[in-house]
């Protein structure tokens, strides 16, 4: 736990999330020489950006793009971080926030704490990890991953064996099983919500029989697969470890779907299907790959070229809609499928071994009671001021990525900085500053 | 061991059997080049014997994941790499550009008593600054450092020869740790920042942007082509999703910019010319008054300068889905301005003095086009990019049609739907409701459009053939009284201005960022920022928050007192200029070099010197140069053939080939 920041720190902004958004607003800020506090409920900065493995429409390494973020985050002097924390309350008192937070107990010391990882080694208890989306399996204390920030050790309380080994071989004697939570109350004039996205669940639509096979998976588990420094280093089936033959993109599994209460478009899944199936025909050159679509939203800068390449590189687009998925014969998936493109033979049957379901973009954090800041129909923060697109219905509190709606990088990232211009503006106007800075 | 040339060194450690490493036998071409070299030589290293033993120099290898490790065999590249003189340390690391790669980089600096690093990974675009940073913070002087690009240089590049790749990795590294036997620290070039910004462009990304600014207190100076603020705004009536008529989001903005006390605004001016650099732009405007009259240019120095000079509506060209053949085709801007002036609702809509029954609606005209499908532009290019905004500006107005004359028929014959903005896919749904009529064709099938042979000029004059993809490939036919083209976006007529300040483009002829995700709103000119459309093409919303990102670009690089350039500028050895000015001649940048007078020993005398703000390092002025008297800092000539020496070195166990030898 970082004990670093006590109630006495009053920043400028707090940043909630500190996700690709999140860490972009409070650069953005803390380069105009502002205080920034950036608190994440997970143990380790970076959010999904960081759990993908190359992204479009440049396929830069996903992990190229967000450590130096992240790093730059965690060294600029502007910038306090605090991780696995929970926001219990953002009150509001005129123009002025109370933002009450919760640090969950990590039962390490990150004072004492060197990230020399001894205690992960040493530790008997595995459980599936997160991170990996379960697959393969992480210790019940270990840094959270990789090139996670902070580099500290998290034990988890809940798989813990509380056999005492991690405490006996910490070099620093970091390990503290007595860590109670611990309450903040930071004070501020602005904050920036920049809590992210969820995926609904890949069981969402009973159709596609999600729970029957674990080889109906979730494209975020994919990303893991295609990692190169994923859990098994290459692209196998999770259920018996195969390498797949033939693998199928469910496209709108999870979006403008009414019956799953979710009408409208997710916005990536197109392009992150098209560029997982790029990954997969260099990680798999003998695999058959079929993405099934309503329509191919490659709206942005370079995306359709993105697509044509794809379909270049002989990727099949079958234009119909998934009617149902089941598990048959042992180890296929059957996919039944309403084509617009044979008329002979409109309701096709095609056999796969893997199937992913583009899931929707849901939002990831429930604002209601916590903060004063109303939500639109869709769930995602409302933002009703066109021309400034940042403001939320509570003065000082702003919004930025895919909190008010989906959003791929490139505009999460644009829109981060619209947020913290939005921030500077209004605190500069607020303070009546004279100068810059 | 006493000051002795790193070769001869390196030659004695041959001696010791075939694992070593054995620098390249290049050939000098020239005697006095030789003396030269072999002088320069010396000194330095009599200069950098006085501040230092021998370099210690640390290099860190990174997997990047397995982008390179996949490919290339890191650890033996570290093992080879160790036994270069002068290489201390050698590391391999999963990602060095997270947080504990960097981390490992200041703490051996401070361990391990390192005064140089080499890092071997990806481009240096992506993480050059990265590494200087972690070089810093291990209380080295950043430009001890240099950049390896073994990512798309050697994995990617040689991912089918795993072996290749690993020599050319070692080769590579070899090359820079040459180099740093020759660096010397070097500082940033600190120059005064001038707190103003141009923005060029008066739509709303301008505007958003100007008002931002000014908002924080910075001054703006506003460019604005036409007589009037609001862009392409002023053409059309409401927008999606807000449903606002956008004269109202005009003159919300509007509001901003025009009475605000930190904003000039010029209206009916161009920018003429621009010189300078971040934070000491030179800029030249022409205003052209109301009655025609173009007064003086007018000069200002301004800081950064935002370019939001939007984008032109696609113009079909002659015949092209029948426009300016029938007057029954509209682009989409006709349309809406023929729905501005149409009668209110529930009366017909009328048009060229016919009442209006059938209206279609054509997709992707000049977006998406395809090689042997759609005609070139007379440029000879094809807009293969999405337009973004089509889509949903179709189903707004189809939906419109609908509301306000609901006996008008709307057909809508797309590709693709793409609905993907917050609120946007509403419209489809809407639209579906509504009874518009969906038909969807494959993009290399484009709908074919007559006219009726009855009626040739009036409305009610086209049929539209499409193989329908929704009916299984049906072949129907479709009689319209109006086809309306659905156009995207194309840029802004802003030639002279790229010309100007040197601008990138894109294949789509759109303004280029740096990096899409990294620097998306910075041009390679530093100082120079995207707003909006310029860019590419982008919906109102996202148009103004990417007006906002310009913004803070601008508002942080201001909030600095001085502006922070790389030290890569050449440098003039005055002792050795002799003032022939050659280099000024050769010189590509205007100001970057010019020659002035000297006192030396009592006499004036010409010598050359170097504006660093202009100066881009090029080295155009070093190859001329007859006396050695330039040469550009951090790219010396004497490190270059020390680069040289080390990609020619034998490789323990491989000899450096004969033809990489004759090729120097």
């Amino acid at each position: 736990m970082n004990t670093a920041i006590d109630s006495s720190y009053s920043p400028d902004v707090v940043v909630i999330g500190g996700g690709i958004a999140g860490l972009q607003s409070a650069l953005d800020l803390a380069d105009q020489g502002m205080s920034v506090l950036v608190v994440e409920r997970n143990a380790s900065i970076g959010g999904h950006m960081i759990e993908l493995s190359k992204v479009f429409p440049t396929l830069d390494c996903a992990s190229c793009i967000t450590t130096p973020k992240m790093s730059a985050a965690a060294h600029h002097p502007n910038i306090q971080i605090l991780t696995y924390t929970e926001v219990e309350a953002i009150e509001s008192i005129e123009e002025h926030h109370v933002v009450r937070l919760l640090q969950k107990p990590t039962y390490v010391n990150f004072d004492k704490c060197i990230g020399c990882r001894l205690c992960e080694y040493a530790c008997d208890t595995e459980y599936p990890d997160p991170f990996e989306q379960g697959l393969g399996s992480v210790r019940a204390i270990a840094v959270p991953f990789t090139n996670a920030i902070p580099q500290k050790a998290v034990l988890d309380a809940e798989h813990c064996g509380t056999c005492g080994t991690c405490a006996r071989v910490c070099p620093t004697g970091a390990i503290e099983f007595d860590q109670q939570p611990r309450r903040l109350s930071i004070h501020t004039d602005a904050v920036i919500l920049a809590t992210g996205f969820q995926l609904n669940a890949v069981t969402i639509k009973p159709q596609y029989h999600a729970s029957l096979s674990r080889d109906i998976i979730s494209p975020l588990t994919l990303e893991r697969l295609l990692a190169p420094h994923g859990p098994y280093g290459r692209v196998l089936r999770p259920s018996d470890g195969k390498i797949p033959s033939s693998v199928a993109f469910v496209q709108c599994a999870g979006s403008r779907d009414e019956s799953i209460g979710v009408p409208y478009c997710s916005r990536v899944c197109c392009m992150y299907a098209i560029k997982q199936a790029m990954l997969l025909s260099g990680a798999l050159p003998l695999a058959d790959i079929t993405i099934y679509y309503m329509d191919i939203r490659a709206f942005g800068k370079g995306y359709e070229q993105f697509y044509q390449n794809a379909k270049a590189m002989g990727i099949n687009f079958v234009r119909g809609k998934v009617a149902r998925i089941q598990p048959v014969d042992g180890s296929d998936l059957s996919v039944l499928v309403e084509t617009t493109e044979d008329a002979e033979n409109p309701m096709q049957e095609h056999r796969h071994d893997l199937v992913v379901l583009a899931q929707g973009m849901v939002p990831g954090w429930n604002p209601k009671g916590i903060v004063n800041a109303d939500c639109a129909g869709d769930g995602f923060v409302a933002t009703p001021q066109l021309t400034a697109p940042t403001a939320t219905t509570a003065p000082g509190i702003f919004v930025a990525g895919a909190a008010a709606g989906p959003k791929d990088i490139v505009d999460s990232i644009a829109e981060a900085g619209a947020a913290a211009m939005q921030v500077s503006e209004y605190l500069y106007q607020k303070r009546s500053l004279t100068t810059v800075g | 061991m006493n000051h002795q040339d790193p070769k001869d060194q390196a030659l004695e450690l041959t001696t010791d059997g075939a694992e070593c490493w054995e620098p390249g036998k290049v050939e000098e071409h020239d005697a006095q080049q030789q003396i030269d070299s072999a002088l320069r030589r010396a000194n330095e290293l009599h200069s950098a014997a006085k501040e230092q033993q021998e370099p210690r120099i640390g290099v860190y290898i990174c997997r990047c994941g397995g982008n390179i490790s996949d490919v290339v065999d890191v650890e033996r590249v570290a093992e080879t790499v160790r036994l270069i003189p002068g290489v201390t340390t050698a590391k391999v690391h999963t990602f060095v550009c997270s947080d504990p790669g960097q981390h490992t980089i200041s703490d051996d600096i401070l361990k391990e008593n390192l005064d140089r690093v080499v890092v071997a990974s990806c481009s240096p675009f992506l993480h050059e600054q990265t590494f200087r940073g972690a070089v810093s913070r291990g209380g080295l002087n950043s430009y001890l450092y240099e950049h390896v690009n073994i990512r798309e240089q050697a994995s990617w590049a040689h991912k089918h020869d795993p072996e290749g790749a690993t020599l050319k990795a070692i080769r590579m590294i070899a090359a820079a740790v040459g180099k740093l036997h020759h660096v010397r620290p070097l500082d940033q070039i600190k120059l005064p920042n001038h707190r103003r910004a141009l923005v060029i462009g008066g739509g709303i990304a301008g505007m958003k942007a100007a008002s931002d600014l000014a908002m924080r207190g910075i001054k703006v100076l506003l460019v604005e082509a036409t007589e009037r603020l609001g862009g392409q705004l002023n053409n059309l009536n409401r927008v999606y999703p807000s449903e606002r008529p956008a004269s109202e989001i005009v003159r919300e903005l509007e509001q901003k910019v025009l009475h605000n006390e930190n904003i000039e605004i010029f209206f009916g001016a161009r920018v003429r010319s621009v010189s300078g650099f971040i934070g000491n732009f030179k800029v030249a405007l022409q205003v052209t008054s109301t009655n025609g009259d173009e007064a003086p240019h007018l000069a200002f120095t301004v800081g950064a300068i935002v370019i939001a000079t939007g984008f032109r509506p696609y113009v079909p060209q002659e015949g092209e889905f029948l426009y300016r053949t029938s007057p029954a085709v509209l682009t989409m801007p006709e349309f809406i301005q023929l729905m501005r002036t149409a009668e209110p609702v529930g009366s017909q809509l009328v048009y060229k003095g016919q009442a209006v029954r059938k209206i279609a609606f054509l997709h992707c005209v000049g977006s998406r086009q395809l090689e042997g499908v759609h005609q070139p532009s007379p440029d000879g290019k094809l807009n293969t990019y999405c337009s973004r905004t089509c889509c949903s500006t179709i189903l707004r107005q189809a939906l419109e049609v609908r509301k306000r004359f609901p006996s008008v028929e709307v057909f809508d014959f797309h590709r693709d739907i793409r609905t993907y903005g917050r609120g946007e896919e509403d419209y489809y749904i809407e639209a579906s409701k509504a009874g518009v009529i969906f038909f969807r064709y494959n993009g290399e099938e484009p709908p074919h459009i007559e006219l009726t042979p009855a009626k040739l000029s009036a409305a009610g004059a086209l049929s539209i053939t499409v193989k329908d993809a929704l009916t299984w490939g049906e072949e129907l036919t479709v009689q319209t009284d109006l086809l309306v083209l659905g156009t995207g976006m194309i840029p802004g007529e802003i030639a002279e201005l790229i010309e100007q300040m040197k601008l990138a483009t894109g294949e789509d002829g759109f303004l280029q960022e740096v990096h899409p995700k990294l620097r998306p709103v910075e041009l390679a000119v530093n100082g120079a920022l995207l707003a909006g459309t310029a860019q590419g093409p982008m919906n109102i919303q996202e148009t103004l928050a990417a007006a906002g990102a310009a913004a803070v670009k601008a508002a942080a690089m201001f909030a600095k007192e001085e502006v922070e350039l790389n030290p890569f500028v050449a440098e003039v050895d005055q002792s050795r200029c002799s003032g022939e000015a050659l280099c000024v001649a050769e010189c590509d940048y205007e100001g970057a070099l010019q020659i002035v007078q000297v006192e030396v020993d009592g006499r004036t005398v010409d010598r050359a010197q170097v504006n660093a703000g202009l100066c881009v390092g090029c080295g155009a002025c070093v190859a001329v140069c007859p006396h050695r008297a330039i040469d550009v800092n951090g790219w010396r000539i004497d490190q270059f053939e020390a680069m040289v020496d080390g990609i020619a070195a034998d490789i323990p166990g491989h000899a450096c080939s004969a033809e990489l030898v004759s090729v120097h």
